[in-house]
């Protein structure tokens, strides 16, 4: 199974990546957690203390392309092989990789971002999920950080602007021949909740999680969380759509 | 007085900025709202409505597809590509780099 969360900032997309990730973890599969948001916030919803797990400066190598300067992957190294060796382990045997922050003012990003896109160029294959959680917004998710994904999770609130991003979103994706595109309903307060955001969005609802505020203390403290309560609402509803998910047979 | 909001998604930018917008307005200073944001959802904090911030982002598209001009100054960016926004607001949206290289995210 290869995913990656969408959708507007704040709509939480971070939360649900990374409780996803883990319950997938939990059930026995090979899970790679992907957090390619410069801002990132999924090492906390994994419950992982790290918050900067970038690859380093040495993970690709500069060459010529045509008169023009461009990075690949060291030699030697695979996409696999970077995986290994420089993914944090996390809680439920997750995996996890970040773009990686800034480091001060005088530090370069470029060479960490071409070695993130080398590496999935490359991705584990067979055995392995991927689960990733992409910036906020709607610029490139489809082309570049996340073209990995077979399946696209559009994570909306019953909201004008959250719908917007949404509708905004199928757009794109219908323009880019992307892959399946799928809206989850998040913070739904009420019975019709779902079904509006699905209406607004015009993507197909795979699942709705209720608002709960256990995901707001959980991000005050910067905890998972599944580490939180694990039968709070929210991850329960979560459970749910990983196997709604992992029923699909359209989905690998 | 000139002010960019920044923060982490989901902070509350947006609304914070549509909140400024007016408030400066309303103690009657003429006001330009500017959405920087890749995914524009200023309009509908500063109350224009979902459909006229989703034509604010046509325009944009137009312009990113080459079928518009781009502005020539700043007073030309919030004539042509500006809106009336409730308290005199004058909102516009500013084109982003759509196809950006990476390590440009």
């Amino acid at each position: 199974m290869r995913v990656a969360f969408v959708g507007k900032g704040g709509a939480g997309k971070s939360s649900l990546a990374g409780t996803f990730a883990r319950i997938l973890a939990g059930t026995g599969r090979n899970v790679l957690a992907l957090d390619s948001d410069p801002m990132p916030g999924m090492a906390f919803s994994l419950g992982i203390e790290q918050t900067d797990s970038g690859l380093p400066d040495g993970a690709v190598e500069e060459y010529d392309q045509e008169g023009r300067s461009a990075y690949r992957l060291r030699e030697g190294l695979t996409g696999t092989g970077a995986v290994m060796q420089y993914a944090t382990p996390g809680p439920d045997g997750v995996h996890f990789l970040q773009l990686g922050k800034a480091r001060g003012r005088q530090w370069s990003n470029t060479r960490q971002h071409f070695a993130f896109q080398r590496v999935l160029d490359d991705l584990p294959g067979d055995g392995w999920s991927v689960v990733g959680d992409l910036p906020g917004g709607t610029r490139q998710p489809f082309l570049t950080w996340g073209r990995y994904a077979e399946t696209f999770l559009v994570v909306a609130e019953p909201s004008p602007a959250s719908c917007l991003t949404g509708r905004r979103l199928a757009k794109l994706s219908a323009m880019h021949g992307a892959p399946r595109v799928l809206v989850i309903a998040n913070k739904v307060r009420g019975t019709g909740d779902a079904e509006l955001v699905a209406e607004r969005t015009g993507l197909p609802l795979i699942g709705a999680v209720p608002w709960d505020p256990v995901v707001g203390e959980a991000d005050r403290v910067g905890r998972a969380v599944l580490d939180l309560d694990p039968d709070c609402r929210s991850v329960t509803a979560v459970r749910s759509l990983v196997a709604a998910l992992g029923e699909s047979r359209e989905i690998r | 007085m000139k002010i960019a909001v920044v923060g982490k998604g989901g902070s509350g930018k947006t609304t914070t900025a549509a909140i400024l917008a007016r408030t400066f307005a309303r103690a009657g200073h003429p006001t330009v709202a500017l959405d920087c944001d890749s995914n524009p959802n200023l309009g509908i904090s500063l109350g224009i409505g979902e459909a006229a911030t989703e034509e604010l982002l046509s325009l944009r598209d137009a312009v990113d597809a080459g079928e518009q001009q781009h502005a020539v100054s700043a007073d030309d960016l919030v004539d042509r590509f500006g809106v009336d926004a409730p308290d005199g607001v004058r909102l516009a949206v500013v084109s982003a780099i759509q196809n950006p290289e990476p390590g440009c995210p």
